[in-house]
C-alpha cells in the first residue's frame, strides 16, 4: 500500500517539476535579452539598415521584369517592406528554382513572384501566410518566400503585410 | 458441479464490477478528451517536428483505449466447447497490438527527427492573426501544450492507475503509466518550440527525438509485457515487478490439507484472471474425489482471479512448478 500512496503523489511532483522547467526556460530567455522569434542565421538583423537581397520571378500582373528595374504590385510591397527596415533592395531576376536555391544558400533574403499558398517549394523555403487582397492576385492566395527557419524575418514580413494588405 | 468450479469465469465480484464500470467510463473520457486535444493541436502544429511528434503521440494514445474497450467485449463471453478457456486472452492481444503500434510509429518518428537534424532542416514558424493582432504561432503552441497536459497527468492518468491494480489489468496499468508520463512529451515540445523561438533550430529536432524515444520505450515495454504473458510466463503482479503472491497462497492452502504431503502450482495470466494447475503429492496412494473437490473449492475461494483451477494428484512435483520458495 505504501507503493500506491507514492504513486498518487507523483503527478503533483511531476507537475511542479514541469512548471519549474518552464519557469527556468522563460527566465533564461528573458535574461539573455533575446527577441522571440529569432533568426538562426540573423537575416533580419543583417538587412536592417543595410541591403536586402530580393529575388523575383516574372508573373503577369504581379511582377514585370522587362525593363532594368522590376516593377509591379509585388515589387512595390517589397520596396515598402525594405523602407520599413531602412534597407536598400538589391534585385535578382531568375526562375523559381534558382531563387529557391539562392534562398537555401543564403544568397537571397526574400523571393517573390507568382508563389501561392499551394507552392511546392514549402519544403525548401519558409513561406508566409497567403494574402488574397494584393493587387493583381486575381483570386490567388499569394505568399512570399524567405530562407527556411528565419523566423524573425518571416514574422516581421507577415506583420508588415497584415498592416499593408490585410490577410 | 458447483458454481466455484466454473471454468474461465466471465463475471466479477462487486468491487471489480464497480472498478470495471469506472474503467470503461475513464476510457471513453480519455477518447473524448484526446479527440479534443488532437483537434486543438492540429490548429497550431505548424512546422515544428517536436509538435508534430507530440501530436502523433496523442493519436497513438487512443490505441490502448480502443484495445481495452474492444477486448472487454470478448472477455465477457462465457467459455464454451470451442473456447474452453474463455476469451480472456483478448486483453493480452489488445495489449500486444498497442505495444507493436507504439514501437513501430515511435521508430518511424525517431528516424524522421534524426534525418531532419542531419539535414540541418531549420524549422519555420511564422505568425498568425488573432483578434487583429499578429502574434508568433510559437506562443500559441506553448499555450496549447500547457493546456492539454492537464487531462492525462491530473485527471484520467491517476484515476486509471487506481483502477488497474483492483482489476489486475496490465493494459490499463501501462495506459495509466503512459498518461502520467505525458507531461514529459509536452515539456519537450515546449522546449523545442522555445528553442526555435530563440534561434536554436536544432532544439526542435532534439525534442522530437526525445519524444519519439519515449514512444519507442513505451512500445517496447508494452510489447514485452504482452508477449511474455501470451507465452504463459508465470503470473506476475499488474506492474510486472514481482511474481504474483497468489501462487504462494495457493500452495499454502493446499499444503494445509491433511491429506497433502506437498504441493506446487503452475499459474498463468489469462488477462484479467489466472489459470491454475495445482500439483499435489498425497500422503497415501489413494486420494478421494471429495478431498480434491474441497481443495479445488478452497483455492477458488481465495481470490476472484483464480476460478479456473485444476488439481492434479501426482507422484512427485514437476521441477518447473512454483513451490513458493
Amino acid at each position: 500500500m505504501t507503493d500506491f500512496t507514492r504513486r498518487r503523489a507523483a503527478p503533483f511532483a511531476r507537475g511542479a517539476a514541469a512548471a519549474a522547467v518552464l519557469a527556468v526556460t522563460a527566465l533564461l530567455i528573458s535574461a539573455c535579452g533575446v527577441t522571440v522569434p529569432s533568426d538562426p542565421d540573423g537575416t533580419l538583423d543583417a538587412v536592417t539598415g543595410g541591403t536586402i537581397e530580393v529575388g523575383v520571378s516574372p508573373d503577369p500582373g504581379l511582377v514585370d521584369t522587362r525593363e532594368d528595374e522590376p516593377r509591379g504590385p509585388l515589387v512595390d510591397i517589397v520596396e515598402g517592406f525594405a523602407s520599413s527596415l531602412d534597407a536598400r533592395v538589391e534585385w535578382t531576376v531568375a526562375s523559381e528554382e534558382t531563387l529557391v536555391g539562392d534562398l537555401e544558400t543564403g544568397d537571397l533574403d526574400l523571393a517573390v513572384g507568382g508563389f501561392t499558398d499551394q507552392t511546392p517549394w514549402s519544403d525548401r523555403a519558409g513561406v508566409t501566410r497567403g494574402y488574397t487582397s494584393i493587387e493583381g492576385a486575381d483570386g490567388r492566395s499569394l505568399v512570399f518566400l524567405v530562407p527556411l527557419g528565419e523566423n524573425a524575418l518571416l514574422s516581421e514580413l507577415e506583420a508588415f503585410l497584415d498592416e499593408e494588405v490585410g490577410s | 458441479m458447483t458454481r466455484a468450479h466454473q471454468f474461465g469465469r466471465a463475471d466479477l465480484p462487486e468491487e471489480q464490477q464497480v472498478a470495471l464500470k469506472k474503467a470503461v467510463f475513464w476510457e471513453w473520457f480519455t477518447i473524448a478528451y484526446t479527440t479534443c486535444t488532437i483537434t486543438l493541436v492540429a490548429f497550431v502544429v505548424g512546422n515544428s517536428q517536436a509538435m508534430r511528434t507530440a501530436w502523433i503521440e496523442d493519436m497513438l494514445s487512443l490505441i490502448p483505449q480502443f484495445a481495452f474497450l474492444i477486448a472487454l467485449v470478448f472477455v465477457r463471453r462465457r467459455p464454451d466447447r470451442k473456447h474452453p478457456y474463455g476469451m480472456h486472452r483478448a486483453m493480452g492481444v489488445g495489449h500486444l497490438v498497442a505495444g507493436v503500434a507504439l514501437f513501430t510509429v515511435g521508430l518511424n518518428l525517431a528516424v524522421e527527427a534524426v534525418s531532419g537534424l542531419v539535414a540541418a532542416e531549420h524549422p519555420t514558424i511564422g505568425t498568425v492573426q488573432l483578434f487583429g493582432h499578429t502574434i508568433w504561432l510559437g506562443w500559441l503552441m506553448v499555450a496549447v501544450m500547457i493546456l492539454v497536459v492537464v487531462g492525462p497527468v491530473f485527471i484520467y492518468g491517476p484515476a486509471k492507475a487506481r483502477l488497474a491494480p483492483v482489476l489486475h489489468n496490465k493494459l490499463l496499468y501501462t495506459d495509466a503509466d503512459m498518461a502520467k508520463a505525458d507531461w514529459q512529451t509536452n515539456a519537450a515540445s515546449i522546449v523545442g518550440v522555445l528553442g526555435i523561438g530563440v534561434g536554436v533550430w536544432w532544439l526542435d529536432g532534439a525534442a522530437a527525438l526525445f519524444i519519439s524515444l519515449g514512444i519507442i520505450w513505451d512500445g517496447f515495454r508494452n510489447t514485452r509485457s504482452a508477449v511474455v504473458d501470451l507465452m504463459d510466463q508465470r503470473a506476475t503482479t499488474y506492474d510486472d515487478k514481482h511474481p504474483h503472491p497468489l501462487a504462494a497462497r495457493i500452495v499454502e492452502t493446499l499444503r494445509s490439507q491433511p491429506w497433502v504431503a506437498d504441493a506446487a502450482v503452475r499459474m498463468r495470466d489469462q488477462g484479467q484472471v489466472f489459470h491454475v494447475e495445482a500439483f499435489v503429492v498425497p500422503r497415501r496412494r489413494r486420494v478421494s474425489l471429495k478431498h480434491i473437490d474441497q481443495a479445488s473449492e478452497q483455492v477458488a475461494a481465495l481470490d476472484w482471479k483464480v476460478q479456473d483451477v485444476v488439481i492434479v494428484p501426482s507422484d512427485r512435483l514437476p521441477d518447473e512448478a512454483d513451490a513458493a520458495g
